[in-house]
């Protein structure tokens, strides 16, 4: 009898190790120094680093109810990621880090898992539900895009375009041409690195409905930088010295300026105020729209 | 190749909104610049064939009672979400479309055209568009989770609150460009809204 209830519990144990135990994922393939990779994680993390080797390299462990980790490809174009069947729901979390060589182009799909990238200088398209979205270094090129989400994309990007519908999104480095958008979150756009070899903003567009914009940052000479909210408050901070002509319009909300002497003044045609002036020719051209939040323009 | 900076002040250029100081600065510019020449020719091209366009193009047949019933059969496996996804992507496009004949897609300064031509078509394309994504995204809804539907109601009031604004502003204020920019605005992030979570349910 003792026997027999020392066994029974000896099975119940292993089943419950086995029931709880983590899968490990550690795989590793040769992958061109420029190929592609694409990876699809439900839920938990992916961390994708670049590295000055030529293979791909994929740690990390996979909760139970996770899903069943997959790959295939060749050098060029790697897929590999977590695949829960279509009629079961997420039940468990995975951590990847994922090692590709730098110049590598990466796609990353998540429903609620964050992502994660750094030093990878190929093109990142990346795309969660619910997830964050983390991007540090140079990549040449990114798209980001998550509901709920914040993202924030620090470094030097040739081209990034950022979407959320109620996330946070947070711009900060040497990008020339950026645009970001969102519903309901905040849009900051931190320029300080742009003072450091950067060109300043060439072509921007920061659009939001209720969320508030904040631009603190360099304008590239002949830059044209669109910010645009429905309810959203509108601050623009660039250094006193910057040249630039300004045009700023609110239907329903008031304009500040402290970076010259120009004052808004009441439409000439129809409601709200607007705001014409120009620090000298041949600069940025700054368009401020919003249909009834407020609008601040003022120096660094 | 057009020279990058020069695309805002060559497309108010053949807007005619330029004033005259920068008029003549383009002026001066085309005369050594053969791209933006030939980028100026490809825009004047464009608004001369889309002033040719008819003010509004019905549809032989109401395609949505056919998609309808089609949906209305409840297939099952990939083809049914494929039809939704395609239903979503058309519907987008419809969307597009006319936010395309009101604004040109990321292109700054832009100023819509003033006289109403075709505005209140445009209106309807984006309810009538609107209305059959959202309807085959109230089919799919099931497979999104929860929360991820509760986000999505929240911020489709927020917009929808938005957009009923801007609407009620443009009825007292019909001419004014700046409200149709602000509206189709408000509209472009409803479209992205509604895309959003077409893609999340059907994929």
């Amino acid at each position: 009898m003792t026997n027999g209830a020392g066994c029974l519990a000896l099975v119940l144990l292993w089943v419950a190790r086995a029931a709880t135990a983590q899968a490990r994922i550690d795989e590793r393939w040769p992958l061109d120094a420029a190929g592609s990779v694409r990876i699809v994680h439900p839920a938990g993390r992916v961390r994708v680093v670049g590295w000055d080797v030529d293979s791909l390299a994929v740690v990390g462990t996979l909760a139970p109810g996770a899903g069943r980790f997959y790959s295939a490809g060749d050098g060029h174009v790697r897929k590999l990621g977590v695949d829960i069947p279509a009629d079961e729901r997420i039940a468990g979390r995975g951590d990847l880090v994922v090692r590709v060589p730098r110049r590598t182009n990466v796609w990353v799909k998540s429903a609620t898992a964050d992502i994660e990238v750094e030093g990878v200088d190929g093109t990142l398209d990346l795309t969660s539900v619910r997830g964050a979205i983390h991007v540090v270094g140079t990549p040449q090129d990114v798209t980001a895009e998550t509901m709920d989400g914040a993202v924030e994309i620090a470094g030097g990007t040739g081209r990034a375009r950022v979407k959320t519908v109620s996330g946070a999104i947070l711009l900060r480095g040497a990008s020339a041409d950026i645009g970001a958008s969102t519903l309901s979150g905040a849009i900051v756009v931190r320029a300080a690195g742009w003072q450091r070899g950067g060109t300043g903003v060439q072509r921007g567009k920061f659009e939001s409905v209720t969320g508030d914009v904040r631009f603190d940052g360099e304008l590239g000479r002949g830059g044209v930088v669109e910010f645009e909210t429905q309810s959203g408050n509108i601050a623009v901070r660039v250094p006193g010295r910057t040249v630039a002509d300004f045009d700023a319009l609110t239907i329903g909300g008031t304009i500040t300026n402290t970076l010259g002497a120009a004052q808004p003044t009441p439409r000439a045609n129809g409601a709200g105020q607007e705001l014409r002036f120009s620090t000298g020719a041949g600069g940025a051209q700054v368009t401020v729209r919003s249909f009834k939040g407020g609008i601040l323009l003022e120096p660094k | 190749m057009m020279c990058p900076e020069m695309e805002v002040r060559l497309n108010e250029y053949v807007d005619g909104t330029l004033a005259a100081r920068d008029r003549a600065s383009v002026e001066e510019h085309l005369a050594s610049c053969a791209g933006c020449r030939g980028a100026v020719a490809e825009l004047r091209s464009l608004v001369a064939e889309a002033h040719g366009l008819p003010r509004s193009i019905e549809p032989k047949r109401d395609l949505w009672g056919d998609i309808a019933r089609r949906l209305g059969k409840r297939e099952t496996g990939d083809g049914k979400r494929w039809w939704r996804g395609a239903l979503a992507a058309a519907a987008v496009l419809v969307i597009a479309l006319g936010l395309y004949r009101l604004v040109p897609p990321f292109t700054a300064h832009y100023r819509p055209a003033g006289g109403g031509v075709g505005w209140a078509a445009v209106q309807a394309d984006f309810d009538r568009a609107s209305g059959e994504l959202g309807r085959a995204l109230a089919l799919e809804r099931h497979r999104l989770r929860p929360e991820t539907v509760a986000l999505l109601e929240r911020n489709l009031e927020i917009i929808d609150a938005a957009i009923a604004e801007s609407r009620a502003a443009l009825a007292r204020d019909p001419a004014n460009a700046e409200l149709r920019g602000l509206f189709a605005a408000a509209y472009r992030h409803k479209v992205e809204l509604l895309r959003w979570a077409a893609h999340a349910a059907t994929s």
